[in-house]
């Protein structure tokens, strides 16, 4: 199970490793209601940035433009170097498999077993995971998120921190390089939600991945994010790290801290 | 002649026509990227929308990676088990009719024409129409539930960030299920009806088998059975390509889903009566009625 950790501030990133995700000028619109109005941002290798903002900003149509989810009106997002944007399909889903998304939801296939959920994307991309068969890395993953007993159940059976854990399994069992965590402790009791917190610092240490984490809990950017990015009307507001938003007088960003 | 041939060949131009149109309503609000919202285009837009999906279908449909295990998952789901459905159905359309045309055979001391009168109207069009309205309830409502609450619970989404194509695996092996399974449960249909009329004539008279099967099958003819076998195909296509449709479109949450399963059976069945309809216009023209 993940260790015990107090209020930790994650240290500021290192401003020169490489960048791995990369958004300039992104605009997105649903007819008359243009959500993002020209978002740049930078995120680098091994760093969590967490993009902050309140409900219905847009945070989510972000990093659905990222995975192509969505297409964006106008703008560009390079991801490890190539242009996602004008990739074919067959590109697109190779770079996915280094892309880990998870879901609000968890978005677990509801007629599969935890292990089936888990198999699935191995299964439909095997790459040679240095001799490990498929069971061994089911275990292994369930193991990291620390629900071992899991593997015959139905996401039915499984509580809503559960099911975010092994949303998260499922992604993981993949090995990302980035990892896109959508409102990742939204809905979750206290317990639960530290929890989740934890497991991303841990994934972030242990497989180094890179992540943006959406979120308007100002909990979750002091524990577990680098960076932040304030993301407001369509644009990236203010940028820094937990304790420089702090710091700030800005009068948006004293909004946010009110409760803190 | 066939009651729906009388319409003449005009009436699949004019169906032509308004596909046609619809489409091009559907791709000029592609175009605008609006949603149309009165009931003529929105009519318009969805039949426009559907023929885009079918054509997807049939890009995706010969191009690997094909999806064998699902494939056959589908089949046992949408063949094998409407199975007991089409056949309980089936046995009771074939002694039904049967009973109910006997009387009014007799009032004309025609009686010996009932096997043929039946099989006809069965191998001809009961069995492939009744068939494709009962999976259109049963097949077309699940897609449409399944896929639709797969679409409001972003599983579909999680299949598509995960590098797998959702479409092939989802839509392109469930229409391929009802293709394929389809015209198997129509000539299980046919033959079961059949064996309920021999059922339904020994009520009253004590016919043998044998003698049954042989008028049966003296009064039929191959090109009874080929135009009923392959439009069967088609009502597949339908009731896959409407059912996914639906399920995959869906929107406004749980309710979405109840509308997507909804709507799915009552389009494909009124598809299912387009397509009977154009079938019948067909073979008239090659003169097979």
């Amino acid at each position: 199970m993940v260790e015990e950790k107090p209020d930790i501030i994650n240290a500021a990133p290192d401003a020169d490793a490489e960048v791995v995700i990369s958004i300039r000028g992104l605009t997105k619109s649903f007819g008359d209601n243009e959500v993002l109005k020209g978002f740049d941002v930078d995120v680098r290798r091994g760093e969590n940035l967490m993009v902050l903002g309140k409900s219905g900003s847009g945070k989510s149509v972000l990093i659905k433009c990222i995975v192509r989810l969505l297409d964006p009106d106008a703008g560009s997002i390079s991801v490890l170097g190539q242009d996602i944007l004008t990739m074919d399909q067959d590109a697109l889903d190779h770079i996915r498999v280094k892309i880990g998304f998870l879901f609000q939801s968890s978005a677990l296939y509801d007629s599969m077993t935890v292990k089936e959920n888990l198999e699935f994307p191995l299964r439909r991309h095997w790459i040679d995971k240095g001799g490990q068969n498929v069971d061994e890395l089911v275990e292994e993953v369930l193991t990291a998120v620390g629900l071992p007993k899991t593997r015959d159940m139905y996401p039915s059976e499984l509580s809503g921190g559960m099911k975010r854990r092994i949303g998260l399994a499922r992604t993981l069992i993949l090995k990302p390089e980035i990892v896109l965590y959508d409102e990742p402790t939204t809905g979750l009791d206290p317990i639960s939600g530290k929890e989740i917190v934890e497991l991303i610092l841990k994934l972030q240490r242990t497989y180094g991945t890179s992540s943006i984490i959406i979120s308007h809990d100002l909990h979750v950017a002091k524990l577990a994010a680098n960076r932040i990015a304030l993301l407001h009307e369509g644009r990236n507001y203010l940028e820094g790290t937990y304790q420089d938003l702090l710091a700030s007088d800005d009068p948006l960003v004293k909004k946010f801290f009110i409760f803190m | 002649m066939h009651p729906a041939a009388r319409l003449g060949p005009n009436a699949v131009g004019v169906i032509a026509i308004g596909f046609i149109a619809s489409a091009m309503r559907y791709l000029a609000s592609l175009a605008r990227n609006v949603e149309p919202k009165s009931g003529f285009s929105a009519f318009g837009a969805e039949v426009g929308a559907i023929a885009h999906f079918t054509g997807r279908f049939f890009t995706n449909a010969f191009y690997p990676r094909f999806e064998w295990r699902e494939l056959l998952r589908q089949c046992t789901e949408n063949g094998y088990r409407s199975l007991p459905l089409v056949g309980i159905t089936a046995f009771i359309m074939g002694l039904v009719l049967t009973v109910q045309s006997r009387p009014t055979l007799a009032k004309f001391g025609a009686e010996s024409m009932l096997p043929a009168m039946v099989a006809i109207s069965m191998v001809r069009e009961i069995a492939p129409v009744i068939t494709a309205l009962i999976c259109a309830g049963k097949i077309g409502s699940s897609m449409g539930a399944e896929l639709g609450s797969m679409k409001v619970t972003e599983q579909i989404d999680a299949m598509e960030v995960s590098g797998t194509n959702p479409f092939r695996y989802l839509v392109v092996t469930r229409i391929w299920s009802t293709i394929l399974t389809l015209p198997i449960l129509v000539v299980l249909a046919m033959g079961i009806s059949i064996w309920a009329s021999w059922v339904g004539v020994n009520i009253k008279d004590a016919v043998s088998w044998d003698l049954f099967y042989r008028q049966v099958f003296e009064s039929l003819e191959f090109s009874d059975f080929l135009p009923a076998f392959i439009k069967s195909y088609f009502f597949g296509l339908a009731i896959g390509v409407v059912g996914c449709f639906k399920g995959y479109h869906t929107l406004k949450g749980t309710e979405g889903v109840g509308q997507a399963a909804h709507s799915a059976v009552v389009v494909a069945s009124l598809l299912i009566f387009i397509l009977d309809l154009v079938a019948v216009q067909i073979t008239d023209f090659m003169g097979l009625n």
